[in-house]
């Protein structure tokens, strides 16, 4: 006789064979890539001027806080309008991430009850979608880059580990809360307070130098405060980013991915009959 | 979890395809329809329950061989979806367990991952994929599933615009093309006018094959006895009967009816 295929046993709270988890992930790409894609396209991301909404949306963002800050507050440095876009855009990357994370399992009712995948494949794709959001993003603050004259250097290659580890932060918080939204409902609507709070939490509307060293340690345990301003150092003013400020981040990205994920891939089997 | 391609091994007619030994099922699901987090805190140091236990299945056991067609027949909440869950690896099991030994499709519902606000034919890629294609496999069976759906030229239209019966007419073709070794089918079957079900019929006799088991759920028990070779009865989550399709059938209608006569006494 064969041997099985697939053996289901009694759920315990623990992780799935990883190595056919990880294959299956894998095998399923192309409907991640498809899934992201049609929730885009539902938001007319499809046509023409849905695109050109997401260029007209950073701007326009960005916008709104320089009247604030340069018209209002009376600053004219080019360097931290620069800055604020920046890390702005950056800030969006995670906050898109968690806020389509935060619904990827509850809203993806049918999808669950009715087909076997590996379930981490929704807060993924939210996490593409928040990427796909954050491209036309990189391209106005190139062009910002270039309009206000910042400076360029080889350093600025460093954006692309630093990148790198924020869209992993964004995939670990996406990847936590769709998990922990199953369990309450009502983390959905505290979710803007949240994204709203490290929004002023983090060096966006200011920049990290001007923080009180009191201060800066408390920021330790902000996972955005060493990263934005890494992203900051290397994107505005082509500086090399700290190592702590790269290590803050990297760990907080790690711990969060890794965490969330532990806590999303024990449970997901559970999830069927939580919805 | 496994995907389709991955699967493509020879079966012998009469081996076994699926074994379900020993099957609980409870599920432990919040009272609340939406459990929050207020709510949990509220409630903190009460003691209060969160959580209530349902007994969907128990004590199933079940061989389904290759080669085999069997109908799961039953009344509402006999706890048949929630079997096909377990099989399909939806939901794991409380108690025994379940040994699958090919690849699974199940057409637990239709139109499963279908996106209302794109075309059908975007729509025919989404649900494939979904439904553990390949992108490929679906270019490949592309002109066959539009054919099927008999749709025509609305296949670029987006399916919001789609009627009822359309819109489960493609969620069905899409399903019929898949080839897998195991196909769990439930309640998919009532799909469309009388002579697109009678369509869909027949494809799922055209599935019948001596190295594919076939699992089919269904209220309409002519169309059981029509197209099955083995027939369980399961009734609150325990199994009835099981075996020839017409015996198990006769055994539940006489059930039925048995009941029904004495709730009809009840309200005299």
């Amino acid at each position: 006789m064969d041997k099985p295929v697939v053996v289901y046993e009694p759920f315990r709270a623990g992780m799935p064979p990883m190595r056919d988890y990880l294959r299956t992930l894998w095998g399923r790409r192309t409907f991640i890539a498809e899934f992201s894609r049609s929730e885009l396209r539902e938001k007319n991301y499809g046509t023409v001027f849905g695109q050109l909404w997401l260029v007209l949306n950073p701007l326009l963002l960005s916008g709104v806080y320089f009247l604030l800050i340069y018209v209002i507050g009376g600053s004219s440095d080019a360097n931290r309008f620069g800055h604020l876009t920046a890390t702005l855009f950056l800030f969006y990357l995670i906050s898109n991430s968690l806020t389509g994370g935060v619904k990827a399992i509850t809203s993806g009712q049918r999808l669950i009850l009715n087909t076997s995948f590996p379930r981490v494949m929704l807060p993924i794709s939210a996490t593409v979608i928040a990427l796909f959001k954050f491209v036309p993003t990189l391209i106005v603050f190139a062009a910002i880059h270039l309009l206000i004259g910042l400076p360029y250097s080889w350093q600025m290659l460093w954006a692309i580990p630093i990148f790198m580890i924020a869209l992993l932060m964004g995939l670990g918080m996406s990847i936590l809360i769709s998990c922990i939204n199953v369990y309450f409902r009502d983390v959905s609507s505290m979710l803007p307070y949240l994204t709203r709070s490290l929004l002023y939490l983090s060096p966006i509307l200011y920049e990290a130098s001007s923080v009180s060293d009191e201060i800066k340690s408390i920021q330790i345990a902000n996972p955005l405060f060493y990263l934005l301003d890494s992203w900051s150092r290397v994107v505005v003013y082509a500086e090399a980013p700290t190592t702590f400020g790269l290590l803050h981040s990297l760990i907080w990205a790690l711990a969060i991915f890794i965490v969330g994920t532990y806590f999303f891939l024990s449970r997901e089997r559970d999830f069927a009959v939580r919805l | 979890m496994i995907s389709l391609s991955d699967f493509k091994h020879e079966h012998s007619p009469h081996s076994i395809a699926v074994s379900v030994k020993d099957l609980g099922l409870t599920y432990t699901t919040s009272i609340d329809k939406k459990p929050t987090l207020k709510a949990r805190l509220k409630s903190l140091g009460r003691g209060k329950k969160h959580t209530r236990i349902v007994n969907a299945l128990s004590d199933v056991n079940i061989d389904v061989h290759y080669g085999a067609v069997l109908g799961v027949i039953g009344s509402n909440g006999a706890g048949k979806s929630s079997l096909m869950r377990v099989i399909s690896g939806i939901v794991p099991p409380t108690q025994g367990r379940v040994e699958v030994y090919g690849s699974v499709s199940t057409l637990l519902a239709l139109g499963v991952g279908f996106n209302p606000a794109m075309t059908g034919r975007d729509n025919v890629y989404l649900g494939g994929l979904a439904a553990g294609m390949s992108r490929e496999e679906i270019d490949k069976n592309f002109d066959a599933i539009a054919d099927f759906s008999e749709l025509g030229d609305a296949i670029d239209a987006p399916m919001r615009t789609y009627s009822s019966g359309m819109y489960a007419r493609l969620a069905f073709s899409v399903a019929a093309v898949v080839e897998p070794d195991i196909l769990i089918i439930d309640e998919a079957l009532s799909t469309g006018d009388a002579k697109f079900k009678e369509k869909s019929l027949n494809r799922i006799k055209e599935l019948r094959s001596s190295d594919r088991a076939l699992i089919l759920v269904s209220h309409a028990l002519a169309t059981i006895e029509d197209v099955c070779n083995e027939v369980i009865w399961l009734n609150k989550g325990t199994l009835m009967a099981r075996g020839n399709p017409s015996e198990v059938i006769a055994q539940y209608r006489t059930f039925v009816n048995a009941r029904k006569s004495a709730s009809s006494d009840e309200d005299v």
